[in-house]
């Protein structure tokens, strides 16, 4: 029981004045039923802390993307409990679930999912229109390194630039989570790291946490902490004492 | 050999085509509606067509008639020998008033010699019930079928009538129809009222006292021989009988029974072209957008499809076929509702057209012809996205599509543009980025309406028509013929009649006016400058004066002579001394219903060498005495006709709410059916389109109504875009219509039907609103999470 040992560690890593913000416990995630169904999660036990730069590493299939659309109030577990700020997020119904993803989460998908008919500053005004206290789109923007394009259409930028737009749309509300599924998986190198770099100054800037899904070796060397995943379970909870900073990745 | 069971690719096209079911059957049920008006009104056509011919053939229907004065039996022999005559008929008719016990009001009926002996060559019966009336017994008759069905009339019962001025009582030995009297209308009269006018057949000796026509006869009706030449054999018929006051031989045109029918099958031709075509053309509409729905999302597999080996002719008809695959549903739906809506026409046709026997069968080349109109129309809307698929290259098309460009608004819409929020602005550029798209749409949503408006604006059109006809054109109670042209005197005696508040006369000369060549036997109408009851009526709809010299022409008689205000026309007598006169042509105006020349009554006594007579009276009655009036009508032997207003009034209404209420009833319900299914389509098609931005506005926290709302809101927009358009094309067709349905009987007179308008305004909108809202669900069941992690 490795991972339960690490987990134990890592537990321990949890620092004074810092207040957890998804507490998961015994989750469980079956896609089908009978033969045919899928063990996506098996008992997943984890505590996340406000503020922390949290990787999430395994193979497709191993169960974190279906974890994160969780955490964000998208999916449904089948089984076990997560306590956002101490209040059960299974015992939602979807009206409560869009409530909390409006209010405090922000997500950042492989494919930008921006708005193509709408400009960047319009895409991140979008939230910005449903949010209580948000940033406004020009600051956002300023953040990500794209004031200048402010007016561009997603069919007018470069993939990096629209998954920029897609980090300052999700942060835009002050989201107390940022929830990044594969954010560099269709980018090269290059504009990947710039994303990433957006990401980690948004973190340390806001102490909004963050969580990245990867199946990325390289990229998990950002993670504060980084949760290694396969079949659904838990293998690994490792501590990063000096993360690396996104310019010095390479893949 | 192994039997060759469905190839992949048609297994690919079944399950392609279950997957757009709802789409397929949008598509369908549009083209049902209007290949249903099609089988219906063509089959219909083709059934009257083939009834009469039969009947005509089976019973010896007249090809042509004319009646006289009075012409020697002597004469038969020269009909019969002349050439091209096949048989001819000699007979005596008239008109007579019953006195009924089943109705108050004096009812009349068509008198008809029947041979001495043996059945008439001629226009012979069919006898439904009874027997043929025995030569011994005088007394003996014959009543049409329908007159005795409307009163329960048996044989074995008697009537009592006034012919020729005496009362005599007559025995029901039989009941029977004859192709002549398919339709039957007393004269004057457009609709048939089958309890106040029937015909009579009866011995014609007993006749022949009656009118003293003993040796002679009035009325003779003719079979041309195969290959006469119609034109020559009046010509010499006309020869023969002229001096024996013969009002001119006529042909099957100018039979009022025949007329009536003919008029029946244009009307049903022009439905069968004009409906059907309609649902076509938004048919082709919805599978047009379905298709590029498809071919979108199918790119891939096209790709793929040619990466195999498939060439582009096998992959264009892959899809083609899906298109008629919907077609083929259509065409069934069509067809089987068409023959449904036939044989419930049929048994409408029946109350009105007195055939034995009416059954509905529409032709093997009526479905053939809906079913290729079917595939026409799919094959048409279908085109565009096939030649697409046609066109990929499959390395394009294994690509996935470039995200659209989009662009910001320019000019005047930027202003506007800028004040909404950002779910309405995705909702203006969207629309603005995709005209064609959006154009498609709102000409779906605004056939739709305008098929809604032409429905609403019937009634209306009707509605006034019957207003004009009966409140403002004739305010008399009842209209009393005399037997023959009589003295001013005889006004008083109508005056006299129990209950009559106000008389005023009137003349009616059965004439043939001449002008450019041209020949129309129509009638002039006599008015009395400053008339109350029987008025003329202008172009504005309204009651204006006779001209004070001259004559006015109805519009359609006027086209029909080309004439115009200034020319000469000639007006010949039909019946009586057969005067020949000049007129000039004062003016053309608009009656609704009929269309005849009208005269100052004076002017036209004179114009007829008989100043001062006329031939009846227009009368206004006190309702008290109603039962005193009718009973001394009954008794008064001069009076030879009598027609109340609210009858004829209630005769028509009927008719029309039969006919054209119940037809209009299927249309509207058509229409609704086509704002449905377009509205459905539309949505349907732009909840895939936004499919992906709608789960991203969820995503990010907007809840279902507000997603919703970019959905909805376009829909919204667009079908509000459609609104005035939809309007002004009904009206455009409801004009075409009207006059297209335009006949010497009826103008139909266009009018604006606001609360039609905005009926069809309102439906349709609720149908795209009721189809957003169904497909709304899909916006609550979207599965986020897959939809944003596929690719675009």
């Amino acid at each position: 029981m490795t991972a339960r040992k690490t987990q134990a560690r890592g537990w321990a890593m949890v620092r004074v004045g810092m207040s957890t913000l998804f507490s998961l416990r015994g989750l469980a995630k079956i896609y089908g039923e009978g033969e045919a169904s899928v063990r996506a999660l098996d008992g997943v036990d984890l505590d996340i802390v406000e503020g922390e730069l949290m990787v999430l590493l395994g193979p497709s299939g191993s169960g974190k993307s279906t974890l994160l659309n969780i955490l964000g109030g998208l999916d449904r577990a089948s089984a076990g409990e997560v306590l956002f700020r101490g209040a059960p997020l299974t015992a939602l119904d979807d009206r409560a679930l869009t409530r909390f993803r409006r209010e405090h989460v922000g997500f950042i998908f492989q494919f930008y999912n921006l708005i193509p008919s709408l400009t960047a500053r319009e895409n991140v005004e979008l939230v910005a229109e449903i949010a209580a206290d948000p940033l406004s789109a020009e600051e956002a923007l300023d953040l990500v390194g794209l004031k200048a394009r402010m007016d561009h259409f997603p069919a007018q930028l470069s993939g990096g630039e629209q998954q920029r737009v897609a980090v300052a749309r999700a942060l835009a509300k002050r989201p107390a989570v940022l929830l990044c599924d594969e954010p560099t998986g269709a980018l090269d190198l290059q504009t990947g790291v710039r994303v990433l770099e957006a990401l980690v100054e948004i973190n340390q800037r806001y102490r909004s946490t963050t969580l990245i899904v990867t199946h990325n070796t390289d990229v998990a060397r950002m993670g504060e902490r980084v949760v290694r995943f396969r079949d659904g379970r838990i293998r690994s909870l490792e501590v990063n004492e000096k993360p690396a900073a996104p310019s010095e990745l390479v893949w | 050999m192994r039997p060759r069971g469905l190839s992949s690719l048609d297994k690919k096209l079944l399950r392609d085509v279950w997957r757009m079911r709802l789409h397929a059957l949008a598509v369908a049920l549009v083209l049902g509606c209007g290949l249903a008006v099609f089988v219906m009104a063509v089959g219909m056509r083709g059934s009257l067509e083939r009834t009469r011919a039969d009947y005509y053939a089976e019973r010896r229907m007249a090809d042509l008639a004319v009646s006289l004065v009075r012409a020697p039996d002597r004469l038969i022999g020269r009909l019969a020998a002349t050439p091209g005559v096949a048989a001819v008929e000699t007979r005596i008719a008239g008109l007579a008033l019953l006195d009924l016990d089943q109705i108050e009001e004096p009812a009349s009926a068509r008198l008809v010699s029947l041979p001495a002996r043996g059945r008439p060559a001629v226009n012979d019966l069919t006898l439904a019930r009874g027997r043929w009336p025995d030569p011994a017994h005088v007394e003996e008759v014959i009543v049409s079928h329908a007159f005795a069905t409307a009163l329960e009339l048996q044989p074995g019962d008697t009537l009592r009538a006034v012919l020729h001025g005496r009362r005599q009582t007559l025995r029901i030995v039989g009941l029977a129809n004859a192709p002549e009297f398919i339709f039957v209308a007393a004269p004057g009269e457009l609709f048939p009222q089958p309890e106040r006018f029937g015909v009579i057949w009866m011995g014609r000796e007993a006749l022949a006292r009656a009118y003293d026509l003993d040796g002679a006869f009035n009325e003779a009706v003719v079979r041309l021989a195969r290959g006469a030449h119609s034109a020559a054999v009046i010509d010499a018929l006309d020869e023969i009988l002229e001096p024996y006051g013969s009002g001119g031989v006529y042909g099957r045109d100018r039979m009022v029974s025949d007329r009536f029918l003919s008029e029946e099958l244009r009307q049903l031709a022009t439905m069968a072209a004009f409906l059907p075509t309609f649902f076509l053309l938004v048919a082709a509409f919805l599978v047009n957008i379905a298709m590029g729905r498809v071919i979108a999302t199918e790119r891939s597999n096209i790709g793929l499809l040619k990466a195999f080996g498939y060439g582009d002719v096998a992959v264009g008809w892959h899809y083609a076929k899906s298109a008629l695959m919907f077609a083929a549903i259509g065409a069934l739906i069509g067809s089987l509702a068409g023959v449904a809506l036939g044989r419930w026409m049929a048994d409408v046709y029946q109350d009105y057209y007195h055939f034995p026997r009416l059954d509905f069968v529409a032709s093997p080349f009526t479905f053939a012809a809906a079913w290729t109109a079917a595939f026409l129309a799919a094959g048409l809307g279908a085109l565009v996205s096939v030649w697409r698929a046609v066109r990929l290259a499959p390395a394009a098309a294994l690509q996935p599509p470039r995200p659209a460009a989009f662009q910001r608004i320019e000019g005047p819409l930027a202003d506007f543009a800028a004040r909404l929020d950002a779910k309405s602005r995705i909702i203006v550029r969207r629309i603005v980025r995709f005209p064609r798209r959006a154009g498609t749409t709102v000409l779906g949503v605004a056939l739709a309406m305008a098929l809604l408006v032409v429905a609403r604006t019937f009634p209306a059109v009707m509605d006034r028509l019957l207003d004009v006809h009966f409140n403002v054109a004739n305010r008399q109670d009842v209209t009393l013929s005399f037997i023959e042209a009589r003295e001013a005197g005889a006004l008083h005696d109508v005056a006299r009649l129990p209950g009559v508040v106000y008389a005023e006369p009137f003349r009616a000369d059965g004439v043939v006016l001449r002008h450019a060549g041209r020949e129309v036997q129509e009638a002039v109408i006599g008015v009395p400058a400053g008339a109350r009851l029987n008025r003329l009526i202008g172009q504005s709809g309204g009651a204006i004066e006779p001209p004070a010299a001259g004559v006015f022409l109805a519009r359609a008689l006027a086209e029909r002579l080309a004439a115009a205000p200034g020319d000469d026309i000639e007006i010949e007598q039909t019946s009586g001394r057969r005067v020949r006169a000049r007129a000039r042509v004062a003016g053309v105006i608009d009656p609704m219903v009929g269309s005849s020349a009208y005269m100052e009554l004076s002017a036209l006594a004179r114009l007829m060498r008989e100043p001062g007579r006329v031939s009846g009276a227009h009368a206004m009655l006190d309702p008290a005495h109603h039962r005193a009036f009718n009973r001394r009508l009954k008794e008064t032997p001069a009076i030879v006709g009598a027609s109340f207003l609210t009858l004829a009034e209630r005769s028509m209404r009927r008719s029309f709410e039969e006919g054209v209420g119940y037809m209009n009833l299927i249309y509207a319900a058509f229409a609704a059916v086509m704002a449905g299914g377009v509205a459905f389509s539309a949505a349907r098609i732009t909840l895939a389109e936004q499919e992906r931005d709608l789960a991203t506005l969820r995503v990010l926290g907007f809840t279902r109504l507000e997603a919703s709302y970019v959905l909805m809101g376009e829909l919204m927009a667009l079908a509000l875009a459609a609104a005035p358009i939809g309007c002004i094309l009904g009206m455009w067709l409801a004009m075409w219509l009207m006059e297209l349905f335009q006949t010497d009987m009826y103008s139909f007179p266009f009018i604006h039907n606001p609360p039609g308008y905005a009926f069809a305004v309102a439906f349709t909108l609720a149908c795209v609103l009721a189809a957003a809202f169904v497909v709304r669900r899909g916006v609550d069941r979207l599965d986020m999470v897959a939809v944003l992690k596929a690719r675009d």
